[in-house]
């Protein structure tokens, strides 16, 4: 195709310009916890006091969780002021925001004997992450209560729950979204997922009436898992067959009907375009074309064209007295009388 | 709504939960929050299937839709009775198409969610229009109640109420094949009412941190006949931190046949490694309205194996790797996968760079794809994302073998809730020659939390 030429080179100067933009960006620094708490001579004749963790973080202070030492604190020994500055602007990530913690009612405690490191391990551990993952707290505090009734207040804060990722407790992992109706279905209905996600946002996804696709709507989300992004309408048909019936967990198929009505290539439509194979219908049924073998394995793609309640163009044929023959397959049953609405279509 | 909650004002807590008081102060104030959104989309530009590759010619249209999309929610507001137990949630679109179509409406929209929850000790209820997701009842919106109670790690919770019809129902321009005349019909339908619509249905579960489970029931009524009715198991254990386990399986009751059974193990090896794995059986069949008459065409089922694989090398560097094998009865099997490598870069400003390959194999055709990703941040109030995929299917599709697209967005902060995005794509498929699109967002978004008390 003579679009590919153009199209390589859109990609590579997205390649470059990808490296190009980070080039100039590296890692964050973490501050040198140990060396100021380890690796200064200190608390002899001719040296500094040695230095703790209170020494610079007040934990007492009451306004914030946030406890991160003024700049006058660091002036005490480093005379560099715009260091200083650059040192303390880049803070630790806070991946679920900021947590309301007693800290001096921790510190009080038995178990801790004012010792900071046995939850902030990261500190003195590069290895370890700079600040407790939840998990840390919940080796003391069960909240089974908390657990019960769904609820993250007043540790977490609402609105920093709603913009974070659980990164250790209710992991969402890579299976995560294949199976999250499950996760969900497990649990109180609305209570545990509800903490964070509301209805609309579930809606955004599986409210199938709206009339913008969650990929129209939220084009930046480069890793959301979104279904239908890319080149989604040459797609859909493979897909389908991929998978068949997992359209089904957010589309009826009058919602794929509705779609090809509007584009002609439904049977709903008149003079409808066939996009289907030689040999589809006639009386060579031993054709890999014939309708009855696909029919079989993935009536839901029939159905996204063909269902049309009483005028559903396959009850035709294959119906009581038809030339299509039974349509029930073997191993077919089911519970519902005769004269139930939709079998009276065609035994009456 | 909305303004009843913004002129409330917390309120201090009169006599506060036993829960309440073994973690927190006596004297907690209400700690309710507000949030609100306003997001709204003008298409700017947008030329597809003109013309197509096929040549097929669809004659142009002036036409500039603006969509509205709303959002209030609030948690956790006090009631008299009870501290933290009134909930609100409200959401809805609209939109307008003010030149003359033939198939669009002038005026358009849905109200997706609106219900209050409210809590009583270990009793909650919702009322309105909601949503129940899950077990047997998949996903299914309704106007109606649910009630709900937990004692001892049970819970039990029942709801009903109207289903919430698709809005293309009655869509202009969507005419069925022929009349019912056409297909020697005998029995001719009552025609449909709203109140032959609705679904009711039941939860019976327990949980603990450790397991959890329940067993649903749902049963969904359309044209005035059984639309859906299934039982539904839902199981979940965490043996161990590092890994969990789930099953569930959906009973299809008209034909007491398995319409769907998963069972799947998570786990994390490593703090850095999650691998995870699956078995699905699924009969499409079964998941199709009991009322659709070509649900009873079909008895067939496929499975389906696999899992995924999350390695996250370098603190800048995770690697992403699925794949599923697909056994269909009848035809040969198929297949899935997906390897990315994700680059993290930076820290003011952090870039991300996505690199992913995916195949699929499927009955009659298949595909490789491509995708390249990148995001990054310019500045405190400025970012941008580029995108390219390219695919190569295994068939013709139409004439054709190959597709691709490239899509960007650049987002600016005007001032603190007001962003502004400006998205863009254009693409090439069989089905179109050039496929090209612009549009702009505005989103205004308001947030009210009562703050937390310093320690």
């Amino acid at each position: 195709m003579n679009a590919r030429l153009p199209a390589f080179v859109l990609w590579l100067a997205l390649t470059l310009a990808a490296f190009a933009a980070c080039r100039s960006e590296s890692a964050p620094q973490r501050f040198p916890h140990q060396v100021h708490l380890a690796g200064i001579a200190c608390g002899v004749p001719g040296k500094p006091a040695c230095l703790s963790c209170v020494s610079c973080h007040d934990v007492a202070r009451h306004d914030s969780g946030q406890r991160l030492p003024q700049v006058a604190v660091c002036e005490r020994c480093h005379r560099d002021t715009h260091q200083v500055r650059a040192v303390l602007a880049v803070e630790p990530v806070r991946p679920s925001g900021e947590i309301t913690i007693d800290h001096d009612k921790h510190l009080a405690m038995p178990e801790i004997r004012g010792q900071c490191v046995p939850c902030h391990a990261g500190v003195v551990d590069a290895k370890r992450p700079p600040l407790p993952p939840m998990s840390q707290c919940f080796t003391c505090h069960e909240h089974s209560e908390q657990w019960d009734r769904g609820q993250c207040t007043p540790c977490h804060q609402p609105e920093a729950l709603r913009r974070t990722m659980p990164t250790t407790f209710l992991k969402h992992d890579a299976g995560f979204l294949r199976h999250h109706g499950n996760v969900m279905a497990e649990r109180q209905q609305a209570q545990l997922c509800q903490s964070c996600h509301t209805q609309a946002q579930c809606q955004s996804c599986h409210d199938v009436t709206q009339d913008l696709k969650v990929e129209t709507r939220r084009p930046e989300k480069l890793e959301s898992g979104q279904v239908h992004r890319g080149d989604f309408m040459v797609r859909h048909a493979i897909e389908a067959r991929s998978e068949p019936a997992r359209c089904l967990s957010c589309h009826t198929v009058q919602g794929c009907d509705s779609c090809h009505v509007a584009r002609g290539v439904s049977a709903n439509v008149a003079n409808p375009s066939n996009p289907h194979p030689p040999e589809w219908v006639g009386t060579n049924t031993n054709s890999s074309n014939f309708h009855g073998t696909v029919a079989r394995r993935d009536i839901v793609s029939c159905a996204g064209c063909h269902e049309a309640g009483p005028a559903t163009n396959c009850i035709r044929c294959h119906k009581v007295g038809g030339y299509g023959g039974n349509p029930h397959p073997r191993g077919w049953k089911s519970a519902r009388g005769i004269d139930a609405e939709m079998c009276r279509y065609c035994h009456e | 709504m909305l303004l009843t909650l913004l002129i409330a004002r917390p309120s201090l807590a009169e006599e506060p939960r036993r829960a309440a008081q073994k973690d927190q102060k006596a004297e907690t104030p209400d700690r309710f929050s507000v949030s609100a959104q306003s997001e709204t989309y003008v298409q700017l530009y947008r030329q597809a299937l003109v013309p197509g590759q096929n040549g097929q010619v669809v004659p142009t249209q002036l036409a500039a839709p603006i969509h509205e999309y709303l959002f209030a929610n609030a948690r956790d507001v006090d009631a008299p009775w009870q501290k933290d137990s009134i909930g609100l949630e409200f959401a809805a679109w609209g939109r307008l198409w003010p030149t003359v179509s033939s198939i669009e409406r002038p005026f358009d929209g849905d109200v997706q969610t609106a219900n209050v929850r409210l809590e009583a000790g270990p009793v909650w209820t919702r009322v309105g229009r909601q949503q129940i997701a899950g077990g047997a009842a998949r996903f299914a919106r309704f106007d109606g109640v649910m009630v709900g109670a937990r004692h001892l790690g049970f819970f039990l919770e029942g709801y009903g109420g109207f289903t919430v019809l698709p809005r293309w129902n009655d869509q202009p321009g969507y005419h069925r094949l022929g009349s019912a005349e056409d297909t020697l019909l005998v029995y001719q339908p009552p025609p449909a009412t709203r109140g032959n619509y609705w679904l009711t249905g039941a939860r019976l579960g327990y949980q603990t941190p450790k397991i959890s489970g329940s067993l649903s029931f749902h049963n969904e009524q359309a044209h005035g006949g059984v639309d859906r009715r299934n039982l539904g198991l839902d199981l979940g254990a965490t043996p161990v931190n590092e890994a969990s386990l789930g099953a569930s399986a959906m009973l299809e009751l008209d034909s007491m046949r398995f319409a769907s059974a998963r069972l799947f193990i998570d786990t994390t090896p490593h703090p850095l490694i999650d691998i995870g794995a699956e078995v699905l059986h699924t009969e499409p069949a079964l998941l199709l309205s009991r009322q659709s008459v070509l649900s009873v065409f079909s008895t067939d089922g496929f499975e389906e194996v696999g899992g995924t694989l999350s390695a996250k090398l370098q603190r800048w560097l995770r690697l992403d790797t699925n794949g599923y094998i697909e056994a269909y009865r009848g035809t040969g099997p198929g297949a899935r996968g997906e390897a990315a490598a994700r680059f993290s870069l930076g820290s003011a400003y952090p870039t991300l760079v996505r690199i992913g390959y995916t195949r699929v194999i499927a009955p009659k055709n298949g595909y490789q794809a491509v995708r390249l990703s990148l995001g990054r941040k310019l500045s405190h109030r400025l970012s941008s994302t580029l995108e390219a995929y390219g695919y190569i299917y295994d068939e013709l599709v139409a004439g054709y073998k190959t597709s691709s697209m490239y899509a960007g967005t650049a987002s600016y902060q005007v001032i603190d809730p007001l962003e502004l995005m400006l998205t863009a794509s254009v693409a090439q498929s069989p089905f179109a020659a050039l496929d090209a699109q612009t549009m702009l967002r505005a989103t205004y978004r308001f947030d009210l939390a009562a703050k937390p008390r310093g320690f």
